[in-house]
């Protein structure tokens, strides 16, 4: 027996066996639950990477057990495929507990369709996965992707689904409907990464990086700063490099906060701005946080002036100005104070440079807008729409019914989304009068017990209206 | 008397804050006469189901705490189908969600073609006036075969009847419109996947006839001996007072 194939031997064996469990659990999920969006495809890939590793490893080891000098790059396999190994291990728990009864599925489904009508996105997926936090995120893809496409040089019977972005939904969360709207500020993340990332990259993203240099420059007055110093004093040059650096990353990040609030709401609607401001609990923020610019996000205040404005020039603003709910008067509160008051602070002590704000309020908030709207143009839904059957919803919703999906004007799921999230905010109060007699107006029970119920209505409408939309398409075109 | 098709479909057509209302949604359908017969409109299997589960103790108790014990959910999407076991039961729910009329009482029957398979829908088939939401269908394999059960497809049949009025009253005048008045939900109000039950505690109950002293088991009182399986378990009296008792 070759010299060291022993321990070799041992490692390889190990590794079989953790490759052999996590293929086996992937199967038994599949097996016992249903999933929505891609997690069928995901498991699919790691059941096939598993069974590659395993008949990789056997002959491997074979080969270097007749004598082939081959330990060490096999040791060296064996570290690759442990690495990217370790790296799937956090997401396919995740990804089996997100199944139908614990995430909501008819949700999911429409943000998935109006993700591939994004420019760019068309046979996009997304792959929930339930995270401990209690935050909405977007797991970035890049790194994963990349390290997948090394392990398919090993193996390449396993290819990386393609186009699959990683949304991550607090498991507390994960059966209310209106709050997980949120998911669509997520795959705005997701549409960033990947059109951004992009070779060759996307035109709109190459203008908007064109628009962050500018106020790069405009913020630290590169030319007559940086380099003359740079001549004259080297420490100096090396602190201007870091805060460039820094600032470029501060730009980064408000950039894609502010695209992925738009495009949340350019495919949502106003139910994103509200279901928002019920996640992160905006209403109880101080009037000093809501106008601060930290370098991970930009203020709510300036976030939500950019959503008004967006909602306005949309014309959704119409539709909601005289909704009775805080949230709305939240927004245009926000959407009023100038952004001369806002403030940015590097941290507790530190203020970041002005420039920098005015920068990216005046130049590149536009410029983002501009983008989305170019990548939304055909996903966004119809005001018109929503006037004509606002009404109608919630209607049914006063006299105890779940929303009507009998014509294809009543079928459009963002309209009844929206028209059971205006309902929900300022209705509840005379539905639980209505149904359960007076003396009940502070019954928190009973308040949340009707909430539940708006909600589980909106969702079957919602499903309901997939259901028509493929049962209409069969009527008009036949089976497909 | 039983509604006919027209009388359904005028029905449907009223408007949603009327009593007369009668809702059925989503109506899927090719022709009109796939769904509605002369007296009766076919109604679907829903994707949602609840699942008898093995218990943790020999016994169900139909009380509060452990109404919804007895299942575990499942979702079934369209396209997909769910085996009942022979001489099994579970929970499904109607695809459609509905509401009754004020003045209108339903009954939901198993479809011949289904029954002809031994699958048994409904055993407490009768629907109140004013009921919302998805019916609840406890679901039956009577057979010796396990049954593959398709949601989506029709699976029963809805039969409305008219309710009688109080004498004096003529049955063509319009229901006084219940909307202006309080509706006081039913124990199932408005649910869109199926429902275990909803039990007060038998104590509850009983005492409303005046049964003050109940013997209940509950959750965890029962004793595991070393020696044998259960051969001890706790009586709770109704007046809350536990004593021990050996069993025969």
């Amino acid at each position: 027996m070759p010299t060291g194939l022993v321990d070799v031997l041992h490692d390889a064996s190990v590794l079989y066996r953790f490759v052999e469990f996590i293929g086996e659990y992937c199967r038994q999920q599949k097996r016992s639950q249903t999933y929505v969006g891609s997690a069928a495809v995901f498991f699919q890939y790691v059941e096939q990477l598993a069974a590659g590793i395993q008949d990789e490893l056997r002959r491997e080891v074979e080969r270097a057990a007749k004598g082939s000098p081959r330990l060490a790059t096999l040791r060296r396999n064996m570290r690759t495929f442990r690495g990217y190994l370790r790296l799937l291990h956090t997401l396919i728990k995740p990804a089996a507990d997100a199944h139908s009864l614990t995430i909501p599925g008819p949700l999911v489904d429409l943000a998935c369709q109006q993700l591939q009508e994004v420019d760019g996105m068309a046979d996009s997926r997304v792959l929930i996965l339930l995270t401990p936090e209690f935050m909405y995120f977007q797991r970035p893809h890049t790194d994963i992707k990349g390290q997948a496409r090394d392990i398919e040089a090993f193996i390449p019977s396993a290819s990386f689904p393609p186009k699959l972005g990683f949304i991550e939904i607090p498991y507390s969360q994960g059966p209310s409907f209106f709050t997980n709207l949120a998911i669509y500020h997520e795959i705005g993340h997701f549409v960033y990464e990947e059109l951004s990332n992009r070779k060759p990259s996307h035109g709109g993203f190459r203008t908007l990086a064109s628009v962050k240099d500018r106020c790069l420059n405009k913020a630290f007055n590169l030319r007559s700063s940086t380099v003359t110093a740079g001549a004259r004093n080297a420490v100096r040059v090396e602190r201007n490099r870091q805060a460039l650096a820094l600032a470029e990353k501060i730009l980064e990040n408000w950039t894609q906060e502010i695209f992925c609030d738009l495009f949340a709401l350019r495919l949502i609607g106003p139910a994103f701005s509200f279901a928002f401001i019920e996640m992160i609990g905006m209403l109880g923020v101080s009037p000093t946080q809501r106008v601060t610019f930290t370098p991970d996000h930009p203020a709510p205040a300036c976030r939500f002036a950019e959503q008004v404005k967006l909602l306005r020039e949309d014309s959704w603003w119409k539709e909601i100005e005289d909704l009775q709910a805080e949230q709305r008067q939240f927004l245009q509160e926000s959407a009023s104070i100038p952004p001369r008051r806002y403030t940015f602070l590097l941290d507790e002590n530190h203020r970041g440079p002005r420039k920098l704000l005015d920068a990216f309020v005046t130049d590149l908030v536009p410029a983002i807008k501009d983008l989305v709207c170019q990548l939304t143009r055909r996903a966004v839904p119809s005001v018109e729409r929503f006037r004509r059957v606002q009404d109608g919803i919630q209607q049914s919703f006063r006299a105890g019914v779940m929303p009507l999906t009998d014509t294809p004007d009543k079928c459009d799921p963002v309209c009844i989304i929206n028209a059971a999230f205006c309902f929900y905010l300022t209705a509840v109060r005379e539905i639980v009068e209505s149904f359960n007699g007076p003396g009940h107006d502070n019954d928190v029970a009973l308040h949340s017990e009707w909430k539940n119920r708006i909600e589980m209505w909106t969702m079957k409408a919602v499903e309901d209206s997939q259901f028509m939309r493929r049962y209409k398409k069969v009527q008009r075109y036949g089976p497909f | 008397m039983v509604l006919s098709r027209q009388a359904i479909l005028t029905r449907m057509k009223a408007p949603i804050q009327s009593s007369e209302r009668l809702v059925i949604t989503p109506l899927l359908y090719k022709n009109e006469n796939d769904l509605f017969d002369a007296d009766s409109v076919d109604l679907r299997l829903g994707c949602h189901f609840l699942l008898p589960k093995a218990l943790d103790q020999p016994f169900f108790s139909p009380d509060r705490t452990s109404a919804n014990s007895l299942y575990v959910r499942a979702h079934i999407p369209l396209g997909q189908f769910l085996v009942v076991p022979a001489h099994q039961t579970i929970l499904g729910a109607t695809l459609e969600f509905i509401k009754l009329p004020s003045d209108v009482s339903g009954q939901v029957l198993t479809k011949s073609s289904v029954a002809r398979t031994f699958i048994v829908v409904e055993t407490a088939p009768w629907i109140h006036p004013e009921y919302r939401g998805c019916l609840t269908l406890e679901i039956a394999n009577v057979s010796n075969t396990p049954v593959l059960l398709y949601p989506g497809r029709r699976t029963c049949q809805l039969i409305l009847m008219l309710v009688g009025r109080p004498v004096g009253e003529q049955q063509s005048e319009p229901v006084a419109a219940r909307s202006e008045t309080v509706k006081s939900p039913t124990t199932y109000f408005g649910p869109v996947y199926p429902e275990g039950p909803k039990f007060k505690d038998p104590q509850d109950d009983l005492l409303d006839i005046g049964v003050a002293r109940v013997s209940t088991l509950r959750r965890g009182e029962l004793c595991r001996q070393k020696e044998g399986w259960i051969d001890e378990f706790c009586v709770r009296q109704g007046s809350r007072k536990a004593r021990r008792v050996r069993l025969p």
